[in-house]
């Protein structure tokens, strides 16, 4: 166990932020945690990473690590003045990590970013502030890091190589990586396991693949001369466009149906999960 | 960890663009009160002091550099310590508006040792810019105005030798480094419980205005005429009086002090206590 959290609570006045929410996180693995803005996630990655004192519960570290959590809220600070070399130097120093320039080098390496800018951080893309971000997170060896809504303002590429990086660092490192995100399929595609908070609660856990399927009520297929299809008469679908259909079929039928239409000698060329927003924030039974 | 947080503080001073213009700022105004003496200075100065000559002989010029740096000297009531507080509040007020602050504690750093760091800095800048000013002031005004006898007028007209103006001078620096340390640490204590910048530094020169006020305040108490903060900030003018009171001035500087150490115990303390994010 890297880090565990205990029926954490949370209050702003009136205002409920945190209702008892428990989680644990294992090394080697990314941990998505879902939820719609004001969910209470940015209140619970600030609780984990002790920067809000909990009303309630408590919050358990690996404590072999010199600095247990590394992580980014909201979006990544630094001092935009100095170049990212300058700001990675700066952090290091003050929490006594190494700061040789060849280490830092490498950091901004692993991170993706190139050690030859001299620049203020000011000019850099959202996304090299998100790797320098990360960079940051990881001096002096975390062993669990948090990313909160570490894929807002990314364009299509900064996300995507985002996500390879999360992974990279989950895997290679062997850290525990928790991230927050209010978009499923960043989460989904990222995530080997999953909370769902809604309104403060952690309503779901489980293998993201597995929670991401049971929230699958319809598929969006197309294929050549779909509407020829005998079998896709059996569902509930409605055509969207010429050769694409919304399919209403669960996840544990939706490979026969794709068998079936095979049959047919109807050839699928996408076959895309659509999943249920609703029932994904449902609460289990 | 401590001084490799005093290191991190002062290398983030110096690297900001806003604590050059402050000192930009220091060396324009005494450019301009050297340029406003040149032309304007003998003129004001022979028509105020015009029966005197007739009386006394003076060595020099009375518009010489002493004169001159006791105008700057005097920018120490209000334009000083103002650049001061802009500059000083910053070092908290812009980390809470980029968020650093929260990116700082979330590394393994101490809360206490990163806001006892501040408020180390934040003296050690202080001291350092008054000696800036000290020196710059007696550099450019002997360099332009030479040496000379300094007349000032404090409830009566006082007149020191060169000699004696310098030492007073020096001294009048040295103890004016303790009002302008309070000021520095009361802007620093007001971001800790405001974080907004522009709010922080209303409220900071709502401070100085109102201390400045309160120093001529009559408030029929006389423990609270001798020794409230307000009433203590003018020390520094107590050298030139004719008779300097010294223990008075000692003990002026000690009950500052007093109030510094208060006035950092209530920052450092609130800081500690108050959730970050």
């Amino acid at each position: 166990m890297i880090i565990e959290g205990i029926d954490l609570s949370k209050s702003y006045g009136k205002t409920t932020a945190l209702k008892g929410a428990s989680l644990r996180c294992e090394r080697g693995k990314v941990y998505g945690i879902l939820g719609v803005n004001g969910a209470g996630k940015t209140t619970l990655f600030k609780i984990l990473l002790g920067l809000l004192t909990p009303d309630t519960g408590k919050v358990i570290y690996d404590q072999s690590h010199v600095k247990p959590l590394g992580g980014i809220i909201e979006k990544p600070a630094f001092y935009d003045y100095l170049s990212a070399g300058e700001n990675l130097k700066l952090f290091a120093r003050i929490q006594g990590a190494a700061s040789s320039e060849g280490h830092l080098d490498g950091l901004l390496e692993q991170v993706g970013l190139p050690v030859t800018r001299k620049d203020p951080v000011r000019n850099f893309s959202m996304g090299m502030k998100q790797r320098l971000g990360i960079a940051i997170a990881l001096l002096n060896d975390p062993g669990a890091l948090i990313l909160d809504e570490p894929f807002s303002g990314l364009d299509p590429r900064g996300i995507k190589e985002l996500t390879v990086l999360v992974r990279k660092l989950a895997v290679e490192k062997g850290l525990a990586v928790l991230i927050s995100s209010h978009m499923v399929e960043q989460i989904q595609q990222v995530s080997d396991e999953l909370y769902v908070i809604n309104d403060g609660e952690i309503i779901k856990s489980g293998k993201t693949a597995q929670l991401i399927e049971e929230s699958i009520r319809s598929y969006r297929i197309c294929a050549p001369h779909l509407e020829i299809s005998a079998l896709l008469k059996s569902y509930q679908h409605e055509f969207r466009s010429e050769d694409c259909a919304e399919v209403v079929v669960s996840s544990q039928e939706i490979g026969k149906l794709v068998e079936g239409l095979a049959g047919e000698r109807i050839f699928i060329h996408s076959c895309i999960p659509n999943i249920d927003i609703n029932l994904l924030f449902e609460r289990r039974v | 960890m401590m001084r490799s947080l005093l290191w991190a503080e002062t290398y983030k001073l110096f690297k900001q663009e806003r604590t050059w213009y402050a000192v930009v700022a220091i060396f324009i105004i005494e450019v301009i009160v050297l340029i406003g003496a040149y032309y304007q200075g003998s003129n004001i100065i022979d028509i105020l002091l015009d029966n005197l000559k007739e009386s006394f002989y003076f060595e020099g010029e009375l518009l010489n550099g002493n004169l001159l740096i006791y105008l700057i000297l005097n920018s120490m009531w209000f334009n000083f310590p103002l650049i001061l507080m802009i500059v000083i509040s910053g070092l908290l007020t812009t980390e809470y508006k980029d968020n650093t602050l929260q990116a700082i504690l979330l590394q393994p750093v101490s809360k206490r040792k990163l806001i006892q760091a501040k408020y180390i800095i934040a003296t050690l800048f202080t001291v350092a810019m008054v000696l800036f000013l000290c020196v710059s002031a007696f550099a450019l005004s002997y360099l332009f105005f030479g040496f000379g006898d300094l007349v000032v007028y404090l409830d009566e007209l006082n007149f020191f030798t060169h000699q004696e103006a310098r030492n007073r001078l020096i001294s009048a620096f040295i103890a004016g480094m303790f009002p302008m340390v309070f000021y520095s640490l009361s802007s620093l204590t007001i971001a800790v419980f405001l974080k907004d910048t522009l709010k922080t530094w209303i409220v900071s020169v709502l401070f100085l205005i109102i201390s400045n006020v309160l120093l001529k305040f009559d408030f029929k108490v006389s423990v609270l005429n001798r020794f409230f903060f307000a009433k203590l900030n003018d020390t520094w003018q107590y050298f030139f009086l004719y008779e300097i009171p010294h223990l008075k001035i000692w003990v002026n500087c000690l009950v500052l002090s007093l109030y510094i150490a208060a006035l950092s115990f209530i920052g450092i303390r609130t800081f500690i206590k108050n959730d970050i994010g």
